[in-house]
């Protein structure tokens, strides 16, 4: 007799949606977070004025670069935020010579569903067809068809606002109303579908509640209050997190058991069953060993670090890592990329402005290689937008009262298009376990060897030229380009594919369902499952995935199939 | 004499100056303010009180009183002696120390005096000179540039700065696309 009836390693994204779906389907369910419980109370600071923010929200520049080498470096790194991103100097890794790999993380309940962008876009059959039509990685052995009901399902849950006309490279969703464009995207706009039958701009669909819907206020939620303030943790619980929806309503079942402060350090394979029988844990604060056992697991925490609980869960049956008869594990390591922008100052709407701070950037979804693959590069990319008048700054000429009036008034109209393309699957991209350091738990580090390759160049030159082109118009003046430099792998916090879902199970991990090959009752579903990256950001797939998965591992259960 | 007393003694010879210059200015009609911050004695912390007479006179030169705060009366210079104290590293303190150093000599009048011993409009003078200088790439200084920007970041991010100098509205509740300048005419704070 187990102890639960199934186990979930990560509260985040994936695994709080995981979470929802097993206890309401009558599973009780254990959640394991790696991180200590967050409390809005304390660990919000949606609430701070900008004067009520020591040292100008700054984290000390010696403490920064002793335990947060990397995190000091995300965009949303503050004294008041800085509990929602790793101490590096307690999760460090290793990455090959020549190489170097910025990984963003935070490790305590919810995850990074706390900090997310947002914004939610689906994978079409232009994506899900990508693999097999270039050749490229293995064919994904799902299409749009299989994931549209839970596309469906989860953002009438999340509460997704936007609007997208039906595009061939861009489903639409079920969305609540959306937020409006600013002036300037309406003169972007204009001249966009003046010139161009294949482009148009949108505002970004995100999972803010622009209009809560009455099963959204039910969970404690409501209605965004346009701050724009998201990545502090909002108090209105008015964006999608599992802190704010999956995990809440989890609970409401009496099913859930979370358990923070709880790090997986591998899974338990039994060789009578060919089946996990558990998890072996390591508390985080004690270092006191448990272990925990259940009917089905479900790995959640993260693309980079379920591959390396994978690898450090060997035995007989699999010395090489569990369920990894392909040597897929830990390999196509993923992301997006980034490093194209393009700006231009706005003409004719200088007096204009906007009232609030929308927490969505306008989009300009993807055109290229549609309908016909007809570009020296494979896939390929999208812009996010973004639009405002220039405001405060201290890099601006002048002092006294000429500079306060110069900063009292609204500055010119700009608007930046910033490139977002696709990371093709290649396996020389991969995460080993490092074997000779370990972490202050005993567990081996990941080590990263990853790189931008040629395609991925090429995809932002591209979209670099084509920016300029967009804005070489009479709307704008003053075109400025940055330098195409290629983001390092991890920068857009998009890390997936280590253990990626395929028709093969000599050449892929997890079958249409998300279950591994070879062992019933052993699923992923986070980023770790992914195929294809697409170019769209991918936090709504991952839901998607896992509502599928977990429904489809309820009805095994249902039918006796996975007892242990 | 000690060091201390020796700068008190240069702030003081600089207040005497400062308010003779000051009268003389006035005539022309132009408002002039003495910061308040610079005549209330000592400071504690890690910046000295002759570098706090400075660092105020920047501070209240980059933004002065008008009809609202200047950078003075919303507590600019002591955010910036607190990042020094509490914040900052020895490396943090010892560049703001030696720009400071570096900075003020760039500042004396056209006749030889220092910047604290000048009337509020003659360190406006000698300041948007210095600035101008700066930032059309004829004099190179990064320290300048980025104690004016924490100048500027520490005073939009006070609460006079915020609520009075620019628009601040905390809690939108709504989003408008596109409005007429008209009916929100100041620069939003965040």
């Amino acid at each position: 007799m187990s102890d639960f009836d199934a186990i979930v390693v990560g509260s985040g994204m994936s695994g709080g949606w995981v979470a929802k779906e097993l206890c309401e389907r009558g599973l009780k369910t254990l959640v394991l977070e790696r991180g200590p419980d967050v409390d809005p109370l304390t660990d919000y600071s949606d609430n701070l004025a900008p004067w009520e923010k020591s040292h100008l929200d700054r984290v000390r520049p010696q403490e920064a670069m002793a335990h947060y080498t990397r995190q000091k470096d995300v965009y949303v790194f503050y004294e008041s935020t800085k509990q929602f991103w790793v101490r590096d100097s307690d999760h460090p890794y290793s990455v090959a010579d020549g190489t170097d790999y910025e990984w963003y993380r935070g490790h305590h309940v919810g995850g990074r569903s706390l900090t997310w962008a947002r914004m939610s876009f689906r994978f079409g059959d232009l994506d899900f067809n990508a693999n097999k039509e270039d050749g490229i990685g293995v064919d994904w052995p799902i299409r749009y068809a299989d994931l549209e009901p839970w596309y469906d399902k989860v953002e009438d849950f999340v509460g997704v606002s936007g609007e997208v006309p039906n595009l061939p490279t861009l489903p639409s969703g079920r969305y609540l109303p959306p937020f409006e464009m600013s002036c300037a995207e309406e003169v972007l706009k204009t001249s966009l579908t003046d010139r161009f039958d294949d482009r148009t701009l949108i505002v970004a669909p995100v999972a803010n509640l622009k209009q809560a819907q009455p099963h959204h206020n039910a969970l404690g939620r409501g209605d965004c209050q346009v701050r724009n303030l998201c990545y502090r943790g909002c108090s209105f619980g008015a964006y999608f997190s599992s802190n704010s929806a999956t995990l809440p309503a989890a609970r409401q079942t009496g099913n859930l058991s979370l358990q923070p402060d709880s790090i997986v350090h591998s899974l338990i394979y039994d060789d009578a069953t060919q089946r996990v029988s558990g998890v072996r844990v390591i508390d985080r604060v004690t270092r006191e060993a448990k272990t925990y056992t259940a009917d089905i697991v479900f790995l959640n925490a993260s693309a980079i670090a379920t591959a390396q609980i994978l690898l450090n869960s060997t035995s007989e049956r699999y010395p090489n890592g569990l369920a990894n008869d392909s040597d897929q594990v830990g390999r196509n390591l993923m992301d997006h990329v980034a490093g194209a922008q393009v700006s231009a100052r706005v003409l004719g709407i200088d007096d204009k402005t906007v009232f609030g701070r929308r927490p969505a950037p306008g989009y300009i979804p993807r055109y290229v290689n549609y309908p016909n693959n007809d570009q020296p590069y494979k896939r390929g990319f999208a812009f996010q937008v973004y639009s405002q008048r220039g405001g405060w700054t201290g890099n601006r000429p002048g002092v006294g009262e000429a500079l306060k009036t110069a900063n009292q008034s609204p500055g010119d109209w700009w608007i930046t298009l910033d490139a977002y393309a696709e990371v093709l699957p290649d396996p020389n991209n991969r995460v080993t376990l490092n074997s000779n350091q370990t972490d202050k738990w005993g567990i081996p580090i990941p080590h990263l060897d990853c790189r931008m390759g040629a395609n991925e160049e090429a995809l932002l030159q591209a979209a670099s030229d084509d920016a300029f082109d967009i804005l070489s118009h009479p709307s704008f003046s003053n075109v400025t380009r940055s330098p195409v430099e290629p983001t390092k792998p991890g920068n857009r916090i998009h890390e997936m594919g280590t253990a990626r879902m395929g028709r093969n199970p000599t050449s892929s991990v997890l079958n249409a369902w998300n279950q591994a090959h070879t062992i019933d009752n052993l699923f992923i579903t986070d980023g770790a499952c992914m195929t294809s990256s697409a170019i769209v950001n991918p936090s709504i797939t991952y839901m998607a995935l896992s509502a599928r998965a977990a429904n489809y591992a309820a009805d095994l259960k249902q039918a006796g199939a996975l007892r242990i | 004499m000690d060091e201390i007393g020796l700068q008190r003694r240069q702030v003081f010879q600089g207040l005497i100056a400062l308010s003779a210059v000051g009268g003389l200015a006035a005539c022309g009609g132009e408002s002039e303010t003495v910061e308040p911050r610079l005549a209330q004695g000592a400071s504690t912390g890690f910046f000295t009180n002759s570098e706090m007479a400075l660092i105020s006179a920047l501070a209240q030169t980059l933004i002065p009183q008008t009809e609202t705060a200047g950078a003075g009366q919303a507590g600019v210079p002591e955010t910036l002696q607190l990042l020094a104290t509490d914040w900052g590293d020895d490396a943090y303190r010892q560049y703001w120390r030696a720009g400071l150093a570096a900075l003020e000599p760039e500042l004396v009048s056209p006749a030889g005096e220092s910047f604290l011993a000048q009337s509020p409009s003659v360190r406006n003078q000698i300041l948007a000179a210095y600035d101008a200088s700066v930032f059309e790439g004829a004099v190179e200084n990064d320290f300048y540039r980025d104690l004016k920007n924490t100048v500027v970041e520490a005073y939009y991010k006070s609460e006079p700065g915020a609520t009075e100098e620019l628009a601040y509205e905390p809690v939108p509740g709504e989003w408008i696309g596109c409005v007429p300048l008209s009916e929100f005419p100041k620069t939003w704070a965040t």
